[in-house]
């Protein structure tokens, strides 16, 4: 185990954080290495807040990049400081280590690295993010990639006769891989805007594809995921309309079902309108 | 006789491309001529479109005929104001078909012995059952099956021990599937249960435990849940059982016991995910295994195996103030996270439950801990979130045989460690 060394902070800053924090014997900065089990975070410091942090940047980064083969998963966090001004809102700064969504069709080395600052103002979703990355795919092969999965997308027979992806099982079959690969995209802008300093979102599966369009304007794709909610547990329906065209940014709506209605959250509502509550246009 | 008589209807849903739903089918009693004679006239009423299994033919013989949906009204009224009397013998056609077919497949995917059941795909609950059945029957002296309870629902509760002897022997508890929805853990524990039978008397570190210590094995821990996994909803977590005045089903039984219960880390809402429960041990599937503790009283190390996360956690979750054994714990954690990782280079984090994953109240292993039970360990077992709870049949094998490498690093320092 490795011996924390906290850094000394800012004269202002430590004034502002005592008269804010309780008097404990507290880091106001938490320097944490990923080979060591996470110690009692500083008062008002969520667990796990690095990882978080984390993931929460590289949903921003992947919606951004608006590139459905070139996603970006967290590998690891390597360096990273946090701190919470319980006025202001919480701030991270963090190092971290990713790898390509899809391993599968590998040969090439896959570990990229990022840096980035994560800002929850006053615990409100949708933190602000600033993120580079580098030892990413070379444009080029993104977008050969790219129009390779329109095509393939292309290719679908409509209607879909399909329900869930994946299966119970955790199985997707090959030729709807790029449609899971779409609705990751488009859940990545969904998760960042939801994501908390205490809450965060791994997507589940695509429960329900209400429509699928494609033509030679892009791919109109319509359905429903379901988002498991940490550290609450809950499984959170979120119906999702994306357009996407190779190369252009992602436009996506979405609409979640907040409350919990008594009965399992699978239970989708069908009846309701769908209320587009974000356009994104960037 | 019945399954004949579905076939028969199982063979015109194929030949004539109908279903059946609402269908029933009415078991008539007719107690004289007159009455038979009655009933002879619908048959001539060719808009019912009655299909009758057993023809009316005398007093006294019953006279079986399906009913469609359009004409169960119709059918019932006339029957009853003949005063003819009659049962319903089959509420809904095609539930039945629906049920049997299933059972039809099932039963051609049943496996004849552990060694030719299916370890890398996931299982129903019968088919559990049935491998629990069948690896007791092929190993009599080592393994038995116990039933600690029955579950809100009414099924029964199964737990394995094996033991090579001895009387009520310092025991190794492990528990899969306590939440419905993590697969891959029920899976890892028949993976278990047949890895032991496996290396007892091969591998000689394991003999060695097996030899001084007892093993239970509950591998699925929420039988209610996970038929509700199969049947209704994946994503199911909680029991299945009914709390009155309100229309959410279920506790969280990894809040539910007696330890911090109800403090924060848990949820008062019983519509949510991390309900607690009106009390502590109000779940039976909980209170059956703190009953079996209990009266036990000599189990030494408790495993309790969720997914996902990758994370080996050792109490406490309701509270920061430090386990009194945490430096113990803390060293067979990161030996048993060695271990699993040097096989297929899974990273996992390890700590208390508190520090490295959240606040949770109530949840199994601070109980167990708070019974004098040192080695109480909370997995959770993979992804990290790539797939989460539908993690793919094909990682189900090398997930078993890494977490199997941590497990026996916690039983081999129980072991040598008694207390």
């Amino acid at each position: 185990m490795q011996p924390r060394r906290p850094l000394p902070p800012t004269p202002l800053l430590w004034l502002l954080l005592s008269l804010a924090l309780p008097a404990a014997a507290v880091a106001p900065w938490d320097r944490e290495r990923t080979d060591v089990p996470a110690r009692p975070p500083a008062a008002g410091l969520p667990r796990g807040i690095l990882q978080l942090a984390a993931r929460a940047a590289l949903h921003f980064f992947n919606f951004r990049a608006s590139s459905p083969s070139a996603l970006r998963v967290l590998a690891a966090v390597q360096e990273g400081r946090a701190w919470v001004d319980p006025q202001e809102g919480c701030e991270v700064n963090l190092v971290f280590s990713t790898e390509r969504y899809n391993p599968e069709e590998e040969g090439e080395e896959s570990l990229g690295k990022c840096s980035a600052r994560v800002f929850f103002k006053n615990q409100k979703p949708r933190p602000a993010i600033n993120v580079t990355c580098m030892g990413l795919t070379e444009k080029i092969k993104r977008q050969e990639r790219d129009n390779l999965l329109y095509k393939q997308v292309k290719q679908l027979k409509n209607p879909l006769n399909v329900i869930s992806i994946p299966d119970s099982h955790g199985h997707i079959d090959p030729s709807l891989r790029p449609l899971w690969d779409l609705a990751f995209l488009g859940s990545s802008y969904v998760m960042w805007e939801k994501t908390t300093q205490f809450l965060n979102y791994y997507l589940v599966q695509i429960s329900r594809v209400k429509q699928l369009k494609t033509n030679d304007d892009g791919i109109d794709f319509d359905f429903t995921v379901l988002l498991h909610e940490f550290s609450t547990q809950e499984i959170i329906p979120c119906q999702i309309h994306l357009f996407w065209y190779p190369g252009k940014p992602l436009k996506v709506q979405y609409h979640c079902q907040e409350l919990q209605s008594p009965e399992e959250a699978s239970g989708i509502d069908e009846a309701s309108a769908m209320a587009p509550t974000e356009l994104s246009n960037f | 006789m019945r399954r004949l008589l579905i076939l028969s209807v199982l063979l015109q849903a194929v030949l004539g491309n109908e279903n059946f739903v609402g269908h029933q089918v009415l078991r008539i009693s007719a107690a004289d001529e007159a009455q038979v004679q009655k009933v002879k006239e619908l048959e001539f009423l060719e808009h019912l479109k009655l299909d009758f299994w057993r023809d009316p033919v005398r007093p006294g013989l019953p006279i079986d005929v399906r009913v469609p949906f359009s004409s169960i009204q119709a059918v019932k009224v006339f029957l009853e104001s003949q005063g003819i009397s009659y049962d319903i013998m089959i509420e809904d056609v095609q539930s039945l078909l629906d049920e049997e077919q299933e059972q039809m497949s099932n039963f051609q995917a049943r496996a004849l012995s552990t060694d030719t059941f299916n370890y890398a795909t996931y299982h129903t609950l019968d088919e559990i059952y049935e491998f629990i059945d069948l690896l007791v029957a092929e190993n009599p002296q080592l393994v038995s099956k116990i039933q600690i309870g029955n579950t809100f629902e009414g099924r029964p509760i199964y737990v394995l021990k094996f033991s090579t002897g001895g009387t009520n022997r310092p025991a190794i508890w492990i528990d899969t599937g306590i939440h419905s929805r993590e697969w891959v853990t029920q899976a890892s524990g028949v993976w278990f249960a047949k890895k032991i039978t496996k290396d007892y008397g091969q591998d000689p570190a394991f003999t060695a435990i097996l030899d001084n210590l007892d093993i239970f094995l509950e591998i699925v821990t929420n039988p209610d849940g996970f038929a509700y996994t199969h049947k209704t909803n994946r994503m199911w977590r909680k029991t299945r059982s009914r709390t009155q005045g309100s229309l959410c089903v279920g506790a969280d039984p990894n809040r539910n016991w007696d330890a911090g219960f109800g403090l924060a880390g848990a949820s008062s809402n019983p519509c949510s995910d991390t309900y607690h429960g009106k009390s502590a041990n109000s779940e039976v599937e909980v209170k059956s295994i703190v009953d079996f503790v209990t009266n036990h009283g000599n189990i030494k190390a408790f495993i309790s195996i969720h997914s996902y996360s990758q994370l080996l956690l050792y109490p406490y979750g309701y509270t920061s103030v430090p386990a009194p054994d945490k430096e113990e714990l803390d060293q067979l954690a990161k030996s048993a996270v060695t271990a699993l990782t040097s096989l297929y280079g899974t990273k996992y984090t390890y700590g208390s439950i508190i520090d490295t994953i959240y606040q949770a109240s109530g949840n199994t292993v601070d109980w167990t801990y708070s019974q004098g039970i040192k080695y109480s360990f909370t997995f959770e077992l993979r992804d990290t979130g790539l797939r989460g709870f539908l993690l793919p049949a094909s990682q189900i094998i090398p997930t078993a045989e890494e977490t199997w490498l941590a497990l026996l690093t916690i039983m081999d320092h129980t072991f040598k460690h008694p207390y």
